[in-house]
């Protein structure tokens, strides 16, 4: 009897010490809170799955992701998945993205935990997900927003100018020379030239530089003084041709209008620079206009300009040409003067309420920028962390 | 109707394409996709338009016999070589490779080398002490002239070196770029920035036509 | 006289120009060249890339500025090559072709890469924006074939690139604002990681990108290539360039010096 309740005794005791030492061992677990859900903000060609980090010490070593179309049987994905590749450590939740996927069918997944030894647990199955494509991308909801506010700001402030209100549009030297320059080479009896930069007709500086050409060619047809207009881009010189003569017949001077004036050099860089400093050179005209987009060659077109004593008003959203044409020119239209320019030189109310507009914009840019320092200053980093993660 | 067509396009195609960014769904990324190959097919169109715009250009001064008209006979002359080489050959031809190597590298290399030339004349002009602010760019640009090339080390640690320091020189025009030069680019691009979208409105609503050629 | 230097004619300083330029060109002169950041973030990069990675390398400038950007090119490759790492060329210049072309060839002939499977060229396209948007949904959409004619589908190394997803760099070497078009399309759109080796006159165009991480590394006109060339240890051209260029250099700043000794001195005679 009291063998028998030594041995119950010790068959008790052992079978406590196995079962609580089986609970506190760290051993390999099914892996859990597996959920499948549609990819956010995708065109529906993506499935992600998220599971929870395995435990330390638990032995697994990487995971196979089996998935099942529309209830049919599971099947592997790709190869086996390290820890490195599906932990975020981020957010310490293991995540997979399953980019195979079809919007026509339906998608079931088990995630099986694959353990030092080669043995595997597997998941529960998730419930089935069908992947959608999104309509609009909330992560670009800011961008949305202030895209919204820039446009609502240039549009109600043309309606504002439109409504009959006057603008304060500061003074640019560069615009106001043009007239200068202008009856100076009507004196000298010499002839204008005007170089509208490499850049394409999509090019924003060109379509700035082709407004003040139209500007500039209605003065020269009222003086009658000659516009030379070498071109770098075909589709620009047909669209400057047709600028120019528009600008001449608004004026009443359609026979002033010459289009040999106005003609296509080269689309290479330097050969057109050398095409336009020959014709300075040779022509000297008394005026040069250096407006829209300039690369290396800014600064051989400016300065052969001064060697010959031109006067030359130059502009550019080219930020490293400034310098050369600071250096060589009379005046300069720095970066958006250029853009400001039509709408300065036109004074036409549309132009100038989109100026205005412009304006509010760059207020919000800077309202921003001082209240993210101080905040930063401060320790509160929540606009920063909000303009990081605008894309 | 010449013009409307061409606002309704602009109007059409800008509204689309910005939706396109805003929307992951297949039906805006093909879309998106499309507009872009078609804007690929431009590229050589615009390749065409450029070689017969010479062609015409060139004619026409040798018909009118303008100033200088007998170098139009040169434009043609390397024109045809080139085409006439290039087209059924290849640009790997040896003898287009020579031409190139032999002609047109040494004629824009001798106009991009000319660039020295003219920083150095500007430079001596336009860095004067006439003012504070002057002076301060001038000292700048020394710093930074001197930092660009290994001899403005050399200096420092031949001269200098008794600071303990090394490689000042490049250090300086290290900063000056890392950060009162990007501070003012910072100022402009933000500028830049919004005028491009400013006149990328104005474009799409048909506010600014003067690429349309003028005009109402 | 002292009216003459403050007004000096500007060919005295094209003739002094010309002279830094051609005295030093006699002479071997060799000054240290010490690593810039922005180079050396450029070649870690690269050289961190496993073997077997893919980067495309863009000539985006035309013989106007080879002197400065053949030996970046040239640098590059030799670092790809020995690292084992596949090289799309491309460019987006049409007179770049010819001049990638003889370049390619000629550091793959050295290298005894093949091509086809060690690089390919693809040549050019013109439309650089819709070049960079297109590759980034197909590069085959925009370059059927490699530049002798080859379609893609047929070249080794090509066999499993569909588009940028599959490129692990993109090395833009620049004369003009293609950096900034590849930024703008490829990185921004499509998350392509993008280096660049850009002309001297561009560098401070590009610094902007540098901070902000959308530019992994810069090479900074021929003081980079010289650089890139010490890193890779093939001391060539680059380095050559840059002993003459301090010289020009040294020139201006005397010049600049002088000019405003004299000028003060002359202020101080006529205030006096």
């Amino acid at each position: 009897m009291t063998h028998y309740k030594i041995c119950l005794w010790i068959a008790v005791c052992t079978t406590l010490f196995l079962w609580t030492s089986l609970g506190y061992t760290q051993g390999p677990t099914a892996p859990s809170n597996v959920v499948a859900k549609d990819t956010p903000n995708d065109d529906g060609t993506s499935i992600t799955i998220t599971w929870d980090v395995p435990a330390d010490g638990s032995g697994i070593v990487g995971y196979n992701i089996l998935s099942s179309i529309d209830e049919a049987d599971f099947t592997q994905i790709g190869e086996q998945l390290s820890l490195e590749d599906v932990i975020d450590t981020k957010t310490n939740i293991c995540n997979y993205q399953d980019t195979t996927v079809s919007r026509l069918n339906a998608f079931t997944y088990i995630i099986q935990a694959v353990t030092e030894s080669g043995d595997t647990i597997q998941s529960q199955q998730t419930e089935s997900v069908r992947p959608k494509a999104q309509i609009f991308h909330t992560g670009k909801i800011p961008l949305f927003l202030a895209m919204l506010l820039f446009s609502a700001a240039i549009v109600g402030n043309i309606y504002y100018v439109r409504s009959g209100r006057e603008v304060f549009v500061r003074r640019i030297p560069g615009l106001e020379a043009v007239d200068e320059a202008i009856g100076r080479a009507t004196e000298m009896g010499r002839s204008i030239l005007y170089v509208l930069g490499l850049g394409g007709v999509s090019n924003v500086a060109t379509i700035a530089s082709m407004t003040i050409l139209g500007q500039v060619a209605r003065r020269t047809a009222d003086y009658e003084t000659p516009l030379r207009v070498p071109c770098n881009d075909p589709i620009v010189l047909n669209v400057v041709r047709e600028m120019v003569k528009t600008s001449y017949l608004d004026e009443g001077r359609p026979d002033a209008y010459s289009e040999d004036n106005i003609f296509f050099l080269t689309e290479s860089q330097f050969a057109y620079a050398a095409g336009v400093d020959g014709m300075m050179l040779r022509e000297k005209p008394a005026a040069i206009f250096l407006q829209g987009t300039f690369y290396a060659e800014s600064l051989i077109l400016a300065e052969t300009g001064n060697s010959i004593g031109a006067i030359q008003i130059a502009g550019t959203d080219s930020e490293a040409q400034l310098p050369f044409f600071i250096a060589a020119c009379d005046y300069t239209l720095i970066g958006e003067e250029l853009y400001a320019a039509s709408a300065y030189l036109s004074k036409e109310p549309m132009l100038l309420g989109s100026l205005r507009g412009q304006d509010w914009g760059k207020l919000f840019i800077f309202g921003l920028i001082i209240v993210g320092v101080i905040l930063e200053l401060s320790g509160i980093n929540w606009i920063t962390t909000l303009l990081q993660n605008v894309r | 109707m010449k013009r409307q067509i061409p606002l309704a396009l602009c109007f059409l195609f800008g509204v689309v394409m910005i939706f396109t960014q805003f929307s992951p769904h297949p039906v805006s990324k093909s879309i998106y996709e499309r507009v872009i190959s078609g804007a690929l097919i431009i590229g050589p169109f615009a390749l065409v338009l450029a070689t017969i715009t010479l062609i015409q250009t060139h004619i026409n001064r040798i018909q009118r016999r303008t100033e200088h008209w007998g170098y139009s006979f040169v434009v043609f002359a390397g024109l045809i070589t080139m085409v006439a080489i290039g087209v059924p050959f290849g640009p790997e031809n040896p003898v287009f490779v020579w031409l190139y190597t032999n002609v047109q590298v040494p004629m824009d290399a001798t106009m991009f080398s000319l660039l020295a030339f003219f920083i150095a004349s500007a430079a001596y002009r336009a860095f004067r002490a006439r003012s504070t602010e002057a002076t301060l760019l001038l000292v700048t640009a020394l710093i930074v002239m001197l930092g660009n090339v290994p001899v403005g080390d050399l200096i420092w640690n031949t001269i200098l070196s008794w600071t303990g320091f090394e490689n000042q020189a490049s250090a300086a025009r290290g900063w000056i770029l890392d950060n009162p030069n990007l501070s003012a680019r910072r100022g402009i691009i933000l500028g830049v920035s919004l005028g491009v979208i400013s006149q990328s409105i104005r474009i799409i609503l048909g506010i600014e036509r003067s690429y349309l050629g003028g005009g109402d | 006289m002292l009216t003459r230097i403050v007004n000096m004619d500007r060919r005295y300083v094209f003739i002094l120009v010309a002279l830094a330029v051609i005295i030093p060109m006699l002479f071997s002169v060799s000054l240290p060249v010490s690593i810039s950041q922005p180079t050396q973030n450029l070649y870690d990069y690269i050289e961190n890339l496993p073997a077997g990675s893919t980067i495309m390398l863009a000539f985006d400038y035309g013989p106007s500025s080879l002197a400065e950007l053949n030996p970046m090119a040239r640098a590059i490759l030799i670092q790809c090559f020995r690292n084992d790492i596949k090289v799309i060329a491309l460019t987006l210049y049409a007179d770049g072709t010819t001049l990638a072309s003889t370049l390619i060839k000629e550091v793959a002939e050295e290298a005894q890469a093949v091509d086809g499977e060690d690089y390919v060229f693809l040549g050019f396209r013109p439309g650089a924006t819709q070049v960079i948007l297109g590759m980034g949904t197909e590069i085959a959409g925009v370059f059927e074939t490699d530049l002798s004619g080859k379609p893609l589908s047929e070249i080794p190394i090509m066999k499993n690139i569909v588009n940028y997803d599959q490129i692990d760099l993109l090395v833009d070497l620049a004369s003009s604002a293609t950096p900034d078009a590849w930024i703008i399309y490829a990185n921004v759109q499509y998350g392509l990681k993008i280096g660049a080796g850009v002309t001297g006159v561009m560098i401070s165009q590009m610094f902007p990108y540098l901070q902000t991480g959308q530019l992994v590394g810069l090479m900074s006109g021929i003081l980079g290539a010289a650089e890139y060339e010490n890193l890779v240890d093939v001391p060539d051209k680059g380095m050559q360039w840059i002993n003459v260029e301090s010289f020009v250099h040294l020139l201006i700043v005397l010049l600049v010096v002088i000019g405003n000794i004299a000028y003060l001195i002359q202020r101080e005679r006529e205030e006096s």
